[in-house]
């Protein structure tokens, strides 16, 4: 398995959640930033449209109220009345008083009345042009004018009735040597029956309308212009581009929307057109503007926004390596003392440097590697003890007494010619140390028991000749098992020198071991004097409380009182059985007085097979 | 590897704050970067009502392209070494280009190699050099136009007789100049054999000279039946002595430019056609081109601004006042 640093997946964790967040939020946001941009934007831009046809429709207005004032002069209706009639002075005045008006109006180019009667039906009507009063800065009617298309499928046939028309930006020919730009109001003039006589044309100056645009600074590179109600071109920056193709623009559409918004993209760019006509003329007034300099501020908050973001990323970064090293630190330190410890150096004090949950683990290491160290410790001491044991035991075994009087015994034999006898005795002895001091491991098997017992009774046998009689036996499932060596032998000569030795009669020693459960019981059973209640009191309490050696005297006491009941081989295998066995196994004591005692040795059943 | 990834991490954030401040410098900021565009013309707006609308196209464009232009010009088209001065002071400026209208096809050459060598990039916009050294062209293709001039000259002529043969005149201006040649071979180009050219003069577009070539030649050729002059001046000069002549009913006369007066002319019916160029789009056109040339974008060498072709039936159609007639107090 990969191993992940708590660092790395924290510090992961972090940059995730912040990432997360900040798309999340920054996109939301924005979106709402931007759109609520456009949204002024488009008022704004929308304003100004308005702002703007309002001026057109005010200059209009004005041209309007011009042609009336001079509609409305009497000497104006008279001349266009009957303009063959009137007298050159009639015209000279006439003259001066449009003249004048353009005086005092700069903006207006040009008052033309044009004399003329309404055609019959639909037909064109008929102009008199030597009668045209233009009042102009030329030098009179140009006599090259085309009457005839002023009159059919110019300005005036749209001028019918008592609406006014308004003409497209267009150039001025009517006058001799001049051709300014100008916007024509035309109006019908009527006599007093109320036919057609003539018109009142009207110029304003185009430039006006064209400085009014072209000051117009909507960004770096917005701009505005006028559609004419048919579509045609009224004012545009760049209207020779348009002409030539070389610029478009979405006239149609704009013709169709009339008042509103509409985006494009040209060159990459995206535009919005905000469209509002002007009432009077029909006109469209169209501002352009580019979003990216509309939306300049969302541009700069999305920036401003980005690198608060990598920020805020760069922050948590630093904040969760942080925070992960005053974790994983700690761990790390467990970890190294962890590692000392797996190699054998249980000698060190476990301590980390903080105040959280890892403190608390690292202490309960602490404690479990100490405790680790004591029970090695015990272990340690526990087999010192065992092999301590083993040699008392052997010690025990090597009782020299016994010794002693078997070698008299055998003496004796081989005096009194029992030599057979003798060789036996000398055998069984041989046989007996061999099988008690051979080599190899404390564990026996039962078969090596039994033989050792019956070699070690049969001395006895021999020794104590009639008085002794023995008995050994175990359950043939029992050959299997294995058992502490030296454990059965201590207390068949405690039988024998506390049980049969005092007794007048015969005695039986009897050795018998019986599987019950998954624990061996060996009973060793004498027909002895017995214990009474006391002495079997006192050797019940001593074999709870713990051996104390050095404190008998009795170790090597003559083999005819024999050790002291319960003790060195008593209380060895009661030791040995707990050491390495646990308390719960040991050696038990029944008797009654004149009728013999019986110790039961309890031990758990161990497998042949070596440990 | 402990710290490994919170580094690369950090990295990342440095590096993508890196970017987003470049990418806002480069949004925020101009959009290219301001060329400084030097432009010298012929002779000067001021004084001629083409170079004004030439140079108002170049102003519309500089705006719309992103650019800084100075329009520069020698007091006449004729003053050939004050250009070439003029040419060489822009090259000392180190423009990032020079917009140039060469008045003299041959002599400009060698300056606009020296513009070449110092990295500036040369658009020639109206009138070309000899050498193929300029970055771009822009102009009318005077061949096209002259073909147009011829092809309105026979439909004058026939409108007027359907004789065979007809005599006509062509009144040129400078001898060799680019513009010249162009005109005269398309118009030669577009007569053919239907109609005969009696003879070519140059009036070195002066009014006057024009003026005195034309009243000769209506003199000596009884039966011209049609003049062509190839600029405003020679057309100028031509009208004026057909007009005093009191043949303008028998010979058509067809030619180039446009003025106030031509129009009126043409009004009159003095002037049958004009062949009228685009300065506006020649002047907005060279700016989009130096843009395109500074961004490394441009392969198209020549770029043809057209022409029209006004006569007394369509010079008031609004596609063609704006081109026609400038916008008084401009």
């Amino acid at each position: 398995m990969k191993i992940h640093r708590i660092q790395t997946t924290l510090v992961r964790a972090f940059a995730l959640i912040v990432i997360m967040t900040i798309v999340l939020l920054g996109s939301v946001s924005l979106n709402f930033f931007r759109k609520t941009l456009v949204d002024s934007a488009e008022q704004s831009t929308m304003q100004f449209a308005a702002q703007l046809s309002r001026i057109v429709d005010n200059y209009i207005m004005y041209m309007n109220d011009i042609a009336l004032v001079v509609m409305e002069d009497e000497d104006v209706r008279a001349y266009m009345g009957a303009p063959a009639a009137s007298a050159a002075r009639d015209r000279a005045r006439i003259e001066q008083f449009l003249g004048s008006i353009r005086k005092v109006r700069k903006d207006i180019d040009g008052v033309f009345l044009v004399p003329g009667r309404a055609g019959d039906d639909g037909d064109a009507p008929k102009i008199l042009p030597a009668y045209v009063i233009a009042s102009s800065p030329g030098e009179g009617v140009n006599p090259d004018y085309d009457f005839g298309r002023f009159a059919s499928t110019g300005v005036a046939a749209a001028g019918k009735g008592d609406k006014p028309f308004v003409s497209s930006a267009h150039v001025e020919n009517m006058v001799d040597g001049r051709y300014p730009w100008v916007i024509s109001l035309v109006r019908e003039v009527r006599g007093e029956d109320g036919s057609a006589i003539g018109y009142i044309q009207v110029d304003l100056n185009y430039a006006i309308i064209e400085d009014l645009c072209k000051d117009i600074q909507l960004g770096s590179s917005g701009y505005v212009f006028i559609l004419g109600a048919s579509g045609d071109i009224v004012y545009h920056p760049r209207q020779q581009l348009v002409y030539s193709n070389l610029k478009t623009e979405r006239i149609s559409e704009l013709l169709a929307l009339r008042a509103g918004f509409l985006t494009s993209k040209v060159d990459g760019r995206d535009i919005l057109y905000t469209a509002k006509p002007s009432e009077r003329t029909g006109w469209i007034i169209v501002v352009v503007s580019y979003l990216s300099e509309l939306l300049a501020g969302s541009q700069r908050a999305i920036y401003t926004f980005m690198l608060l973001a990598i920020l805020c990323f760069a922050v948590s970064v630093f904040v969760s390596s942080f925070v992960s090293v005053r974790i994983s630190r700690p761990i790390e330190v467990l970890r190294r003392s962890m590692q000392e410890v797996e190699k054998g150096n249980f000698d060190m004090d476990i301590t980390v440097e903080c105040s959280n949950e890892v403190y608390q683990l690292a202490r309960d290491c602490d404690i479990a590697v100490k405790k680790v160290r004591d029970l090695i410790e015990q272990n340690r001491k526990d087999s010192e003890q065992k092999r301590l044991l083993e040699l008392r035991a052997l010690q025990a075994q090597i009782n020299p007494h016994f010794l002693y009087n078997t070698l008299d015994s055998i003496i004796w034999m081989v005096e009194l010619g029992e030599n057979e006898r003798a060789i036996d005795v000398t055998s069984s002895l041989a046989r007996f140390f061999r099988l008690g001091i051979s080599r190899g491991s404390e564990i026996i098997t039962i078969r090596t028991e039994i033989d050792y017992l019956e070699t070690y009774l049969s001395i006895q046998k021999i020794r104590y000749k009639d008085k002794l009689d023995y008995e050994v036996s175990f359950q043939p499932e029992l050959y299997g098992y294995r058992i502490l060596k030296l454990l059965v032998q201590p207390i068949v000569e405690n039988a024998i020198y506390h049980g049969i030795k005092n007794k007048e009669s015969p005695g039986v020693v009897r050795v018998y071991g019986e599987r019950e459960g998954e624990t061996m019981l060996i009973r060793v059973s004498d027909d002895g004097v017995g214990m009474d209640a006391d002495r079997l009191d006192a050797l019940r309490r001593s074999l709870s409380a713990p051996a104390d050696y050095d404190a008998r005297p009795d170790r090597y006491a003559p083999e005819e009182t024999g050790p002291s009941f319960g003790g060195v081989g008593v209380h060895n295998v009661q030791e040995r059985i707990a050491l390495y066995f646990g308390s719960e196994y040991g050696l038990s004591f029944e008797s009654t007085p004149g009728v013999g005692t019986t110790a039961i040795l309890r031990i758990p059943l161990v497998e042949e097979v070596e440990p | 590897m402990k710290n490994r990834s919170i580094l690369a991490m950090l990295a990342l954030a440095l590096v993508a704050a890196l970017v987003v401040t470049i990418a806002y410098r480069k949004d925020s900021g101009p959009a290219l970067g301001k060329g400084k565009v030097i432009a010298i013309f012929k002779t000067s707006g001021s004084a001629n009502a083409f170079w004004a609308a030439v140079s108002e196209g170049i102003e519309s464009g500089a705006q719309d392209f992103g650019l800084e232009v100075s329009i520069r010009a020698p007091r006449d088209e004729i003053y050939v070494d004050e250009q070439i001065q003029i040419l060489r002071n822009a090259i000392d400026e180190r423009p990032a280009a020079i917009v140039l209208a060469a008045s003299d096809f041959h002599r400009l050459v060698e300056p606009v190699r020296e513009a070449k060598a110092k990295g500036i990039k040369v658009v020639c916009v109206d009138s070309f050099i000899e050498s193929e050294d300029a970055d771009a062209k822009i102009g009318t293709d005077n061949f096209e136009a002259g073909q147009k001039c011829g092809a309105a000259l026979l439909r004058r002529l026939y409108s007027v007789s359907r004789a065979a043969g007809q005599r006509v005149a062509v009144m040129s201006y400078v001898q060799g100049s680019s513009t010249a040649i162009g005109r005269e071979s398309g118009l030669r180009a577009a007569l053919g054999d239907k109609a005969v050219i009696v003879g070519t003069s140059y009036s070195s577009s002066e009014e006057q000279i024009a003026y005195r070539q034309a009243k000769e030649i209506l003199a000596t050729e009884s039966a011209l039946a049609g003049i062509a002059a190839l600029n405003l001046p020679t057309i100028l000069g031509a009208a004026r002595a057909l007009f005093e002549s009191g043949r303008e009913d028998k010979v058509v006369l067809v030619g180039f430019d446009n003025s106030p007066e031509v129009m009126r002319l043409i009004e009159q019916g003095v002037i049958r056609d004009a062949i009228v160029q685009k300065p506006f789009n020649m002047g907005y056109l060279s700016m989009q081109t130096v843009r395109e040339l500074l961004s490394g974008r441009r392969s198209e060498r020549f770029t043809n601004t057209g022409s029209v072709d006004v006569d007394q039936a369509n010079m008031f159609e609004p596609e063609n006042q704006k081109l026609l007639f400038p916008v008084a107090g401009q």
